[in-house]
């Protein structure tokens, strides 16, 4: 078998004529934990749903686990444990009863419901009904209800949409832990980069379309640039041009993108030898934030 | 299906549907009490031919309406317990068929009010027994007034159901049931063929079977179109 646990191609799902997920290329391999990033609105959930055989695609296929989620959609939902956006919960039940009511389902062992509710840390709490519960704790449930059947792919939905700074560094935790201790691979779509960013291994931004690979690949496109601040910034540009120096201008500030070493010392020598001030010369890093706009930003494809 | 019926079961706990299913007909049976015991006199000279026979007659005619309106109510809880916080999208990516899920709970709601009817003729016993109406009970003819009524009505049953599962806003199907269970108290003066007039079991022929047997057969086949129509929805 393939270690791709996902496989999308040319993905598509329009409602109406409005293109909402356009020639989406998933590969989730297994153990990662898969980023899917991209902004509200931009078709995460839709894609999700489509995963889970909730929504058809309009075009494009499935595979997971290497079988077709048209043809064999219960032997792979047999593997998976989801949450998809807001936790669904019956509140008027405890959290005991709402993960025994999932289990008789599962036929999964009745000690599987004290292993969920201890890995979510939700024990003490088992015997409350769940509409007391705060939205962290719903949704921690609600990783325990998708925990249940011991999936070996578990797609999580914006799990940490919502919930405050405490709660989110928790469930992070929590999902930074499963591939460690589960041997899981895990799907966690966010439209927060930073969120992404200290999860993911693996990454792909969907929004018209676009990058997938891993997170340090993505850190690595966040090239830098030097940074020349002088004395007259324009008249110094536009010496370095008629040295065949191609630079930008910026509030008076000279940016040499990609500047290997050689180039930037030459750059630095045309400054001396032509008298100017040189005040700084710094290195700037593109954020992610920046990258994840500019791919955001542009039209491409995933 | 004994799964998912268990798992049906858990999740109607503390709902008051247990206790709906008591309520229906021990509220048919008080009333009836409260029938006899104020207008005992007259009413047991006008059935003083066949007491049992008069006391049966009288609950289902209160029975009727009591049916309908209690699985319009039966069906719209159970079904909004999934819609509450769209449980739905949890429910359906598990690894069962949307047939089955649909499927128990059809059953569920029968399971229900077949409880509801068995309780209806415990009741009508008691009752008759109190009254002192004797102990020759018509049995039979007890059961088919307490559960043919119901038999009847399943195409109403069908159809309540798909439409609580299917709408999210529960305005709709309680309001098709009480209009329902209005026309069906009319329903007398109406031709056979319309299905709110079944539970009367009332038919140009005289026979409540026929009434029965239309009604299962719509019943069912309302059920197939529901559920190919509820597994080819997507799941919001
Ligand atoms: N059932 C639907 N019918 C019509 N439009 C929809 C439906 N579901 C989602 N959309 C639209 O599809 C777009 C993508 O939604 P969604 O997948 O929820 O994005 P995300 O999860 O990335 O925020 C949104 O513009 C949304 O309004
Ligand atoms: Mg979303």
């Amino acid at each position: 078998m393939s270690d791709l646990i996902i496989k999308t191609n040319k993905l598509t799902k329009k409602f109406g004529s409005k293109r909402v997920v356009n020639h989406v290329d998933l590969q989730v391999k297994r153990g990662e934990i898969y980023g899917f990033l991209g902004p509200n609105g931009a078709g995460k959930t839709t894609t999700i749903r489509m995963l889970l055989g909730l929504a058809r695609p309009t075009k494009g296929s499935i595979q997971i686990f290497g079988e077709d989620i048209k043809k064999d959609k219960i032997s792979i939902l047999k593997k998976v444990g989801s949450l998809v956006e807001y936790p669904s919960y019956y509140g008027h039940l405890t959290a005991y009863e709402n993960l025994e009511a999932v289990r008789i389902l599962l036929d999964a062992p009745k000690s599987r419901i004290d292993e969920v509710l201890s890995i979510v840390r939700l024990t003490k709490d088992a015997k409350r009904p769940v509409k007391g519960f705060s939205l962290g704790m719903k949704q921690r449930l609600g990783i325990a209800t998708a925990l249940l059947g011991n999936p070996e792919l578990l797609i999580l939905d914006e799990p940490t949409n919502g919930l405050d700074p405490s709660g989110i560094i928790e469930i992070r935790e929590l999902i930074k832990s499963m591939p460690k201790e589960h041997g899981i691979t895990i799907v966690v779509s966010s439209h927060l980069l930073s969120e992404i960013d200290q999860m993911a291994t693996q990454v792909g931004i969907i929004s018209k379309v676009i990058f997938q690979d891993s997170i340090s690949k993505l850190r690595e496109r966040a090239s830098s640039k030097i940074k020349i601040t002088v004395n007259e910034g324009e008249s110094a540009w536009k010496m370095l041009l008629s040295h065949g120096i191609t630079s930008d201008l910026a509030q008076q500030s000279i940016y040499l993108e990609n500047g290997s070493d050689e180039k930037v010392a030459k750059v630095v020598k045309s400054l001396v030898d032509n008298e100017y001030s040189i005040y700084r010369v710094e290195e700037e890093k593109k954020s992610l934030e920046e990258i994840f706009l500019e791919l955001t930003g542009k039209e491409g494809g995933l | 299906m004994a799964r998912l019926l268990g798992s049906e079961l858990i999740k109607i706990k503390r709902k008051m549907i247990l206790f709906l299913v008591f309520l229906g007909p021990f509220g048919v049976i008080a009333l009836e009490a409260v029938n006899f015991g104020v207008r005992y006199d007259w009413l047991t000279g006008v059935y003083k031919d066949d007491l049992w026979k008069g006391l049966i007659g009288e609950v289902s005619m209160l029975s009727v309406p009591t049916i309908l309106i209690g699985l319009t109510i039966l069906t719209s809880m159970i079904a909004n317990i999934e819609h509450q916080t769209n449980a739905w999208k949890q429910l359906l990516a598990l690894p069962i068929s949307k047939t089955k899920v649909y499927s128990a709970k059809f059953l569920l709601t029968v399971i229900l009010l077949l409880i509801s009817c068995s309780l209806l003729m415990v009741g009508t016993i008691i009752l008759g027994l109190a009254l002192k109406f004797g102990t020759s009970i018509p049995l039979v003819h007890l059961f088919k007034m307490c559960f043919y009524p119901f038999l009847a009505a399943l195409p109403i049953l069908a159809l309540q159901i798909w439409l609580a599962i299917t709408l999210k806003n529960q305005a709709i199907p309680l309001t098709v049931g009480i209009l329902g269970t209005i026309i069906s108290m009319y329903a007398v003066a109406f031709p056979d063929w319309v299905p709110w007039k079944w539970p009367l079991l009332l038919n140009e022929w005289g026979k409540p079977i026929f009434s029965v047997i239309a009604g299962i057969l719509l019943g069912f086949i309302i059920y197939l179109v529901s559920i190919l129509d509820f597994s080819r929805r997507e799941v919001k």
